[in-house]
């Protein structure tokens, strides 16, 4: 990082507003705001309200990288406003827009449903045949650290529809699944404990689905946590190709359960340290 | 059908085309290359009809027609289908492809056929 | 938000597909694959009807083979070579990444994030360069036998 990056300024924000009461079409305004080193978009935009532009709207909630709200289109990329740095953008005018692919309700807000309901349609939870050991468990379910490790990256996503936003394919197709649902769907197929693979398979195995990426990897370049999407989607192909000629996941490898006993001796063997400080 | 099937044999049909294809880019572009002969003998009436003649072009160029038809056709339903449509449009889409591809194929054959059953000097 | 007017279209629509923002280059390694596939079977679909014209005797063959012996069809012959060994190549890179080959194993994400994108570019690079190498040899040996 050179200096001139962290630098104090002013810096340009030009920025994308959009009121449906008022606007048949979006259109731009700049500001000109004084940046300290360490502030991020998050907190430009606060500023910006606060002192020059009342009406601006956009969505936030925990400013920390964690609820996947913020996402915006800066500087040409999508990135969550929180955690971008304005002066690490290197430049000293700042485009900020709304999400592209989907629809815009106001200024820099998105509608996030088309994202909502995708995810929800490729059924992202753990689906176990013997519905007598979900309704009344008798133990736990053993999974190793490298089983999980299968997995365990996609269990990261925060569901903030950058992935969405960069998609080729989303930018024409409103059917195609996208990056987020697809490696949703590798999350559990790939999850020992998951015997789903038959039940996701109607909602994943059609056109709009994983095929409709062509591994341009924009999904991956934009994911704010490392989730990799595009990598699940690929992984999720494998595993369809796999299932179709028959060397699908085996009902042996699915997790067994643990009895109840054999879990309390465990936790016993793997027990905490005493205490060190006395309460 | 499973679009996992129908991707499959989009994918099974790759090294067909590149051996194939390669071959017939050898034969058809690089003849100086690969046998010494010009492009314009290795393209003349006779030359052409003489290859055609060959059960194993004949049985070859047909293999190469069905995967590379097969292969194009299906990449471009995905490209055409990624496009805003309604379902039933996109079932005509499918349908209309699958027209394609069947009567090129069918018109390619017979192409061959024709090459393949030709009388020299009849 | 209490509007009832509709919310603004923001699909990017075609212009997503070739140009949608700073992405790295295997974004337009997508596009000339599918831009290079469209040309490929247009050409094939021509290719088939063109040739097809042997069966109307010597003469026609003979004349359309004289047409495309000239320099503009040349160069489109050039220019068809090129798109299909980059699709060819291209295409392998994508067989193999696409069955979930190259791209590494799944992994804890730590900052500053790896990606099954940036861990097979070493094998994008020696693909592209492959593919640069034959389409200058096969020029070479076009224009130049």
């Amino acid at each position: 990082m050179s200096d001139k990056t962290i630098t104090p300024r002013e810096i340009t924000f030009r920025v994308r507003r959009f009121d449906p009461d008022v606007d048949s079409a979006p259109h731009w305004s700049e500001y000109r705001q004084h940046v300290h080193d360490g502030m991020t978009v998050l907190e430009a935009l606060h500023q910006l309200k606060a002192e020059q532009e009342p009406t601006l709207s956009w969505r936030s909630s925990c400013r920390m990288g964690v609820c996947g709200s913020c996402g915006m289109f800066v500087n040409e990329l999508p990135m969550l406003a929180c955690q971008t740095q304005v002066l690490h953008l290197g430049t000293d005018v700042v485009t900020i827009a709304p999400l592209p692919n989907y629809d815009n309700v106001k200024d820099l807000v998105p509608d996030l449903a088309p994202l909502i309901e995708k995810h929800a349609s490729v059924k992202p939870y753990i689906i176990y045949l013997d519905q007598i050991e979900i309704d009344e468990p008798t133990g736990e379910f053993i999974q190793t650290p490298d089983q999980r490790e299968e997995f365990s990256q996609f269990t990261h996503c925060i569901k903030c529809g950058l992935c969405l936003a960069a998609c080729p394919t989303v930018a024409t197709d409103p059917l195609f699944l996208g990056p987020q649902a697809l490696a949703q769907a590798y999350r559990y197929t790939a999850d020992n404990r998951d015997c789903g693979m038959k039940d996701r398979i109607e909602a994943i195995d059609i056109f709009h689905g994983p095929y409709q990426c062509h591994l341009a990897g924009a999904c991956s370049q934009a994911c704010p946590k490392g989730v990799d999407p595009a990598f699940g989607i690929q992984l999720l192909k494998r595993a369809l190709v796999l299932d179709n000629i028959g060397f699908g996941k085996k009902k042996s490898s699915v997790a067994k359960v643990m009895p109840l006993a054999d879990v309390v001796k465990a936790i016993d063997e793997f027990a905490p340290p005493p205490r060190t400080v006395v309460k | 059908m499973r679009e996992t099937r129908l991707w499959s044999w989009h994918l099974l049909v790759i090294p067909i085309i590149i051996v194939l294809l390669g071959a017939h880019f050898a034969v058809m572009h690089y003849a100086p290359v690969f046998y010494g002969v010009s492009v314009e003998k290795a393209r003349e009436f006779e030359t052409m009809i003489e290859r055609g003649k060959s059960i194993t072009q004949f049985v070859l160029y047909i293999l190469l027609l069905a995967a590379a038809l097969y292969h194009g056709l299906y990449g471009l339903r995905g490209i055409i289908r990624e496009l805003p449509m309604s379902p039933a449009l996109g079932k005509i889409v499918d349908m209309s492809i699958i027209g394609l591809g069947l009567f090129i194929f069918a018109f390619g054959t017979y192409v061959t056929w024709w090459t393949f059953s030709f009388k020299i000097g009849g | 938000m209490n509007s009832n007017k509709p919310a603004y279209n923001n699909r990017l629509g075609l212009k997503g597909w070739v140009y949608a923002g700073k992405y790295t280059f295997e974004r337009y390694l997508y596009l000339g694959h599918r831009l290079t596939g469209m040309g490929l079977i247009a050409y094939m679909l021509l290719h088939i009807i063109e040739t097809a014209n042997r069966m109307r005797g010597v003469e026609a063959w003979e004349e359309l083979m004289g047409l495309f012996a000239s320099w503009p069809f040349k160069i489109i012959e050039y220019l068809l070579f090129a798109a299909a060994v980059f699709h060819a190549l291209n295409g392998v890179r994508l067989l193999m990444t696409e069955l979930g080959f190259f791209l590494g194993k799944p992994k804890e994400p730590v900052y500053p994030y790896s990606s099954s994108i940036k861990r097979h570019r070493p094998l994008t690079y020696i693909i592209m360069a492959l593919a640069g190498l034959i389409i200058i040899l096969g020029g070479s040996s076009l224009f130049f036998p």
